[in-house]
């Protein structure tokens, strides 16, 4: 138990620096560092003094970018998992709670969501949908919502079927009494675990629709920046500092967030 | 006794993959990268320029354009006569042209082709346009075809159409079904299509009865790629012979490559701006919501005099581009307009500034004075990038742009119903420059309901429609070029479009392998991408160094490495269970 | 009795699927902006007639429930339209693809499942040791990698030692041993990439459920008789363990190809991933509605069949 949450204290060390630079990045860079017709650095510079992880096929520097995108990444993450599990949230209280025509007909689309692929989804709508960050999300959000339903939904069940529930349901609490005292309190905290885990997933959902050429290519994102670099030829110029970074940059905080979601789930489980 | 057998497995399957196969001895192969689909074998169908690139190795047209510089030559026909009236044209098929079953070429092949377009519309899917003029196509006899236009036509010797043979397709009885892929396939062409295996390849052999004479060397294969990146690696390893349509950075890295040759030429392709006239139906209805701004060509002016475009072909093209300036590129120097001194508009963001002014535009206290959209296709790298040059240049004349990287469906969407104030497009342009020119007469507008136009910039002007008229059934070459360059002129002179660069076609092949191309034009042309085959029908394979066996031993080294870490492993558990069983 | 009646439910629910992925496919490609004709005859001499022409031939002029209409009644004869790129029905398009990615995803299959379950058993039943934390730190860690990004760098390091696309070279001798050694050889990459990000997937799993099933009753009786640790593994907790999993593997059946997409995407190799990548670039819509109809369906039939195989395999499990 205790290597978890060593393992959840890293991570969430990890979150701080990279929330951090996310914030602070944009303060520090100047527009002109980012802007492609003022740099004037000569374009698949490796490594040195002046650029510690080199220059991308413009000339900008990879280091500002991988920090100016940790914004963007990081945003499309927690903005897709809050998005996705208050979706999931919401359908699992509902079908829960209320019995019926309506629970049946949300389990259906639960359990019809649950086995599409959700990238497959997700590049179907990013390409339908105009360009942008907001489709970015929607697409994420919208496609990883079932899982926290499913969960949830159990969740509440068991809690409704036990005494005290039923003892404020005969006391007169209506629906919205026991929802919002008795069944949400005890979902919390396994959709925090749940919005957790699904940051993680959104962040490398994010690289992947980016990666295909789907995602605001006016914003620089992790993502962003490994399709410029096979767009640009990055392989064969062997130019490691520009795939590097960012992919490294993917790996670290989804691991991390990983590592906080497993850490928090160890500690809300229930141990059998 | 399980380990020994493991190991044994280990072994032969390590010493399986490290023989190299077994490559076909012998034959000369010229491999080359394609990154487009394929769409349709059969040639009235086939649009896609990697489809007719190898539709015309297969199919001789009824004319050709000589490698060297372009001028009309022998094809199917080598004789061509125009009537008094010129409604009609007799061309003359000689003797002894052969299909590659030995059957005879003849006028019948032709007459058969036109006739199966002009009455089947299927047929009419990819190369429709040419025939629509037509009243009658007749083979009087086995030498000759009479073709009878119902409007004088100039491009009678322009005709980009794949003559069939007739045996062959009279057979066929549904075209929008048929693939053409009953191998060999039959054809007039320096090659033969033997083999086409979806997403992965083409093959086709030499076609040793070719009436110019058989290509000196045996086999061309056309390798399917998914993206240009990993056509310049496959290159770079010597896995293909020849790649073309490279990014600048691409072409720059094969720099020092040792065995590697590129080829900088001109290109058939120019991008260009689009700046939205005030866009109206065919009927002179508005259409769309572009910035009533852009109706002033005062404005539109100002907008190119602020676009510099210098910087554009040295940061954006890397330098591997020439400046715009008329519709048809240089590399068809006949047709190819440059403005003169006094209509030339220099870069001077100053002039523009005072234009602007002076239209009625003043800069508001934000210093901008209004702002337009550009919209760009995402994914593509020119306008993802000269975009962000464009937001800076035209910010500073006080133009504000609101800059939409979109996809290709939503930016031709914007385009044809006009709901764009500036946008990025790009055109390939033929040998004849009738099509470019057309696509900006008033009649290419849509309809009432937004559709069936086929305009490019909802250009719409009495001068440049009388011109286009007037160069259609103008016959002295001389005069026509002059009517040419006058519609160039008027263009430029009122900017429903910036032609941005003419930009150059990147190639680069194995020299080790390859000695030389054929290239169209002699000088500075492409290898890839003519109008013709010459670049694949005239390659002349090197003294071919044997075939070094070095990724194979890497491929060895490492299945060895793999296997022996499997046996370890093995072993290691055997004996960790052998002593588990017995601490018990 | 009961579970006839919940088979029946099982197979209905399933055919509602089915039928919600067709509807969806439809609505999700047919209600966007633009007109695919404009599309596909851009930048090539066309005439408003030509594209009538088209219009009329793909049933585009047609009222929306019409084509709808038509769209569902075909699809039931396994008719999926035609495709814009290649003129030619999309039924044919994706078979013809079809053999690629049954041999990457496969064989990448087989080994991850392999290699997956073998070190999910081993990490569990040494829980806390070395091994345990090494593969589990080491899966948790490629599960967060993007699996395009693990190719290219696959691809760049190792540089000349394999071929960095398709499925086999045009020039090679055509036998069969040949065909087949080439054919491996260009899967090495792509299988490794697919193999290691799914295979991490897989050894999480096993381990957790491996775990559970640690503490059981009967194990303790079983070692209580005097069998060695290893017996007891092999003979009592793994069988029972693994069915959780294997129904697991068929239930992330999506993952793989969700991977497969990007894998096939990063070394051109010529399967159905790549077939939908090349797809969006068009965009070629009734190609990717089949695409997307084809994949949500094998998915939905995978599930199906996990569910029905845990039932049967599985008597203490009802089949819910």
């Amino acid at each position: 138990m205790s290597r978890f949450n060593r393992a959840g204290v890293a991570g969430a060390a990890i979150l701080a620096v990279a929330a951090l630079v996310a914030v602070v990045a944009p303060l520090l860079i100047s527009a002109d560092e980012l802007d492609v017709t003022r740099v004037t650095a000569a374009p698949w510079q490796s490594p040195g003094a002046e650029f510690w992880l080199g220059t991308d096929h413009t000339g900008r520097s990879v280091a500002v970018l991988v920090a100016q995108g940790a914004g963007t990444s990081l945003f499309v993450g927690l903005t897709a998992a809050v998005l996705a599990v208050g979706i999931g949230t919401l359908v699992g209280v509902v079908s829960g709670h209320f019995g019926g025509l309506v629970a049946g007909a949300l389990l259906r689309i639960t359990d019809f969501f649950l086995v599409l692929p959700a990238l497959v989804l997700a590049i179907a709508l990013s390409t339908v949908l105009p360009r942008g960050l907001g489709t970015i999300v929607l697409a994420i959000g919208l496609t990883s919502w079932p899982s926290t339903a499913r969960m949830v939904r159990a969740q509440t069940l068991t809690i409704e079927a036990r005494p005290f529930v039923e003892r404020a349901r005969a006391l007169g609490g209506g629906h919205v009494h026991v929802i919002g005292r008795h069944v949400l309190p005890s979902v919390v905290p396994l959709v925090l675990v749940n919005a957790t885990l699904a940051v993680a997933t959104a962040i490398v959902a994010e690289s992947t629709l980016a990666f295909l050429g789907l995602g605001d290519p006016t914003r620089i994102s992790w993502g962003a920046m490994l399709h410029q670099a096979q767009l640009h030829g990055a392989v064969p110029q062997r130019a490691w500092w520009f795939l590097l970074p960012p992919g490294v940059a993917i790996v670290v905080v989804v691991l991390a967030f990983t590592l906080v979601g497993r850490a928090l789930e160890a500690v809300v489980t229930p141990k059998r | 006794m399980r380990v020994k057998l493991c190991a044994l497995l280990a072994v032969a399957t390590t010493l399986g993959l490290a023989t190299p196969p077994a490559a076909a001895e012998g034959r000369v192969i010229l491999k080359v990268a394609i990154v487009q689909q394929i769409d349709s074998m059969n040639p009235f169908l086939a649009v896609f320029q990697s489809s007719t690139e190898v539709g015309r190795l297969m199919y001789d047209y009824l004319t050709a354009y000589a490698a060297d510089d372009q001028r009309v030559t022998e094809g199917i026909a080598n004789r061509w006569e125009p009537s008094a009236d010129k409604l009609t044209w007799t061309f003359t098929v000689p003797e002894g042209k052969k299909w590659s079953d030995g059957q005879p070429i003849t006028a019948q092949d032709v007459a058969f082709t036109y006739n199966l377009m002009l009455t089947n519309e299927v047929a009419r899917t990819a190369n429709g346009s040419f025939v629509t003029n037509f009243s009658s196509v007749t083979a009087p006899d086995d030498r000759t075809v009479v073709i009878r236009t119902k409007a004088p036509q100039v491009t009678m010797l322009a005709l980009d159409v794949p003559i069939v043979p007739k045996h062959v397709w009279e057979k066929v009885t549904n075209i929008k079904d048929y693939a053409n892929d009953q191998m060999p396939v039959v054809g007039s062409g320096p090659f033969v299509l033997t083999e086409h295996v979806a997403g992965q390849f083409i093959k086709l052999k030499a076609n040793k009865s070719y009436w110019r004479g058989a290509p000196k060397y045996d086999e061309l294969h056309f390798v399917y790629f998914q993206n240009s990146d990993a056509a310049v690696q496959a290159l770079a390893k010597g896995e293909v012979d020849l790649v073309n349509r490279m990014a600048p950075a691409q072409f720059d890295s094969l720099k020092d490559k040792p065995g590697v040759t590129r080829n900088k030429a001109q290109g058939r392709r120019f991008v260009e701006l689009l700046i939205n006239p005030g866009a109206q139906t065919r009927a002179g209805e508005p259409i769309g919501d572009g910035n009533p701004a852009l109706k002033d060509v005062r404005v539109r002016r100002a907008i190119a005099q602020a676009i510099d475009l210098d910087a554009l072909v040295q940061r954006v093209s890397l330098g591997y581009a020439e400046k715009g300036a008329g519709l048809v590129p240089p590399v068809f120097g006949k047709w190819h307009w440059q403005p003169g001194e006094s209509e030339l508009r220099k870069f001077d963001p100053a002039a523009a500034n005072a234009a602007l002014d002076a239209a009625g535009y003043p800069r508001k206290a934000d210093g901008t004075r209004f702002s337009l959209r550009l919209t760009g296709r995402a994914g593509r790298a020119y306008d993802e990038q000269a975009s962000e040059y464009l937001k800076r240049q035209l910010g500073d004349v006080g133009i504000a742009l609101d800059v939409r990287l979109v996809s290709d469906n939503q930016l031709n969407e914007a385009t044809t119903v006009a709901t764009y104030d500036l946008a990025f497009s790009g055109w390939a342009t033929n040998v004849d420059p009738d099509f470019i020119l057309g696509l900006h007469t008033c009649a290419q507008r849509p309809g009432a309901d937004g559709k069936g136009g086929t305009t490019d910039a909802y250009f719409c002007d009495q001068t440049y429609d009388e011109l286009y008229a007037r160069q259609l059934s103008e016959f002295d070459e001389g005069k026509r070029v002059e009517l040419v360059k006058q519609m160039q002129a008027r263009f430029y002179d009122q900017v429903p479009a910036v032609v941005l660069a003419y930009e150059n076609a990147l190639e680069a092949y194995r020299s080790d392998h390859f000695a030389r191309f054929t290239t169209q034009p002699a000088q500075g042309g492409v290898i890839m991408a003519q109008n013709g085959m010459w670049g694949y029908y005239g390659a002349e394979p090197a003294a071919r160094a044997a075939t070094s066996g070095s990724t194979w031993v890497g491929f060895a080294v490492v299945a060895a490495a793999v296997s022996s870490l499997l046996l370890a492993i093995v072993v290691y558990t055997r004996r960790r269970k052998a002593t588990a069983g017995e601490r018990e | 009795m009961r579970r006839g009646v919940r088979l029946w439910g099982r197979l209905g629910g399933a055919a509602l699927s089915l039928v919600m992925v067709a509807v969806l496919g439809f609505f999700l490609f047919r209600v966007v902006p633009g007109d695919p004709v404009v599309s596909m005859t851009r930048g090539r001499p066309t005439t408003a007639a030509m594209q009538a022409e088209l219009r009329a031939q793909f049933g585009l002029d047609r009222p929306l429930h019409e084509q709808f209409f038509s769209y569902f009644t075909s699809l039931l004869r396994g008719d999926l339209g035609t495709s814009f790129t290649f003129r030619r029905p999309v039924a044919d398009v994706i078979l013809e693809r079809l053999g690629p990615t049954l041999l990457l995803v496969g064989t990448s299959t087989v080994i991850a499942v392999g290699l997956g379950l073998w070190l999910g058993v081993r990490a569990a039943w040494r829980r806390d040791s070395a091994f345990d934390k090494a593969t589990t730190g080491v899966s948790l860690t490629l599960w967060a990698v993007p699996t395009f990004w693990l190719g290219m760098l696959l691809m760049m390091a190792t540089g000349e030692l394999f071929p960095s696309r398709g499925m086999r070279d045009t020039d090679t001798a055509p036998d069969f041993v040949s065909q087949a050694l080439d054919v491996g050889h260009h899967l090495v990459l792509p299988s490794l990439t697919l193999v290691a990000v799914v295979c991490a997937e897989y050894m999480l799993v096993m381990r957790s459920s491996l775990l559970e099933e640690m503490h059981a009753p009967y194990l303790t009786t079983a070692r209580a008789k005097g069998l060695r640790d290893d017996l007891v593994r092999r003979r009592h907790a793994v069988p029972n363990a693994v069915l959780p999993a294997i129904t697991l593997v068929f239930l992330r059946f999506g993952l793989v190809v969700a991977g497969a997409i990007t894998t096939e995407t990063v070394f051109s190799w010529p399967g159905l991933g790549l077939l939908f990548y090349d797809a969006l670039t068009g965009p070629d819509y009734f190609l990717l509605q089949g695409l997307l109809v084809v994949t949500a369906g094998a998915v939905v039939v995978m599930n199906l069949l996990a569910e029905l195989l845990y039932g049967v395999l599985d008597p203490r499990v009802k089949v819910v």
